[in-house]
């Protein structure tokens, strides 16, 4: 049937686009040995909500399903507390590298770890994903006002922490200019 | 605009510590590619409001209610959770007895069979999974997101509520599981006015 034909030729075209980055983005975030499934669902969602899929913003689209799939999936281990246990406050990204394996720049990983969940989520969407705001906004489904402000706050808050460290003994790395959003 | 921050972010990227990529291009990419691709689909075409019949699942004696994050919740009636992590949590009596005694719909009858009860929408269905963000809590919960799980599949049907991402539902629950038997469903405006008036006093 022309019309199958049809889509497997547009998941195709979508697959080839995202496949690297959305494979980038879901290993960031979640413990290897998940993330291929992580990302056998995302795509499995995709090829379902193809016609949804905006052409201009692909990837943060992406992004947004393969967020929720994550949500997902750390719920899923979770499952087994029931409707009525009480659930810990609950980490929104379940991954975090150990700051110790986080290379040179200790200082700046120490800073982002002391960040609020979504003030990391948006910085990580801005610096690894490279995402602008208008992206941001699809990823994280909040309207592209709210991610620019949601990104302006939290850089505030990382160059302020960064600060602070610095007032600190040890060197003094440029941050200056990363504070002018407040 | 050259960003000293954004650069120096970009630099503790974890991808940049050579973490392994699986290739568009290997054989088990394309294998999974391929089954993507073969999954039968039934999908609501595009601008015809009419029949939704895009996910079915059964929501009633097999389905679970999980609610998650958020904040945490606090509900009556602490519980002993297995600590087998894994597969679905799988509910067995509860529903069936709401199901058995398929009792007529009233805000009355609501009141008494809704443990928990919300407005939400669809944003995901995923295999036997189904992820509403929660558009407001009528009771007995403070969740964004509620995930209702089908353990035993779509196979299971005993009178299913189709489910379509990006529509709403009203839901109630009881036990950990969906209330069936009109008690939840598409929101219509008849069945709005039932939660509204069931839960009129909080």
């Amino acid at each position: 049937m022309s019309s199958t034909i049809d889509r497997r030729a547009r998941f195709e075209a979508v697959v080839d686009e995202v496949f690297d980055p959305l494979q980038r983005y879901i290993r960031r975030r979640i413990e290897p040995d998940r993330a291929d499934d992580v990302l056998s669902d995302v795509l499995m969602t995709a090829w379902r909500r193809l016609d949804d899929a905006p052409s201009d913003r692909l990837l943060p689209w992406c992004y947004g399903i393969a967020r929720r799939t994550l949500a997902n999936a750390r719920r899923g281990q979770k499952r087994h507390l029931r409707l009525v246990h009480r659930l810990e406050a609950e980490p929104q990204t379940g991954f975090e590298p150990d700051p110790a394996e986080a290379g040179p720049d200790a200082e700046l990983s120490e800073a982002l770890a002391s960040l609020s969940d979504d003030d990391r989520e948006v910085l990580r969407l801005w610096a690894w994903e490279q995402l602008e705001p208008r992206e941001i906004a699809m990823a994280l489904d909040i309207t592209v006002n709210a991610a620019t402000l949601r990104l302006s706050r939290a850089r505030s808050r990382l160059a302020d922490r960064l600060a602070r460290q610095d007032d600190a003994p040890s060197g003094h790395e440029a941050v200056e200019g990363t504070m002018e959003q407040r | 605009m050259k960003d000293e921050l954004r650069e120096r972010l970009a630099r503790i990227d974890p991808m940049h510590s050579g973490v392994p990529m699986e290739a568009t291009t290997s054989e088990s990419s394309q294998e999974l590619l391929e089954k993507i691709m073969s999954t039968p689909l039934k999908e609501k075409t595009e601008s015809t409001p009419a029949p939704r019949r895009t996910w079915t699942i059964a929501v009633a004696a097999v389905a679970a209610l999980v609610l998650a994050v958020a904040g945490g919740m606090a509900l009556t009636g602490g519980d002993e959770a297995p600590v087998a992590a894994g597969p679905p949590l799988e509910l067995t009596a509860g529903g069936e007895d709401i199901m058995a005694s398929c009792i007529a719909f009233s805000p009355e009858a609501l009141d008494d069979v809704a443990e928990l009860a919300f407005a939400g929408t669809v944003t995901a269905v995923d295999g036997e999974t189904v992820t509403l963000t929660v558009d407001e809590w009528y009771r007995g919960g403070d969740a964004g997101e509620v995930v209702l799980n089908a353990p035993q599949g779509m196979e299971a049907l005993i009178g299913g509520i189709p489910f379509a991402v990006g529509d709403a539902y009203l839901i109630s629950a009881q036990g950990g599981s969906v209330n069936y038997c009109g008690f939840s469903g598409a929101t219509t405006p008849e069945l709005q006015a039932g939660f509204d008036a069931a839960f009129a006093n909080g």
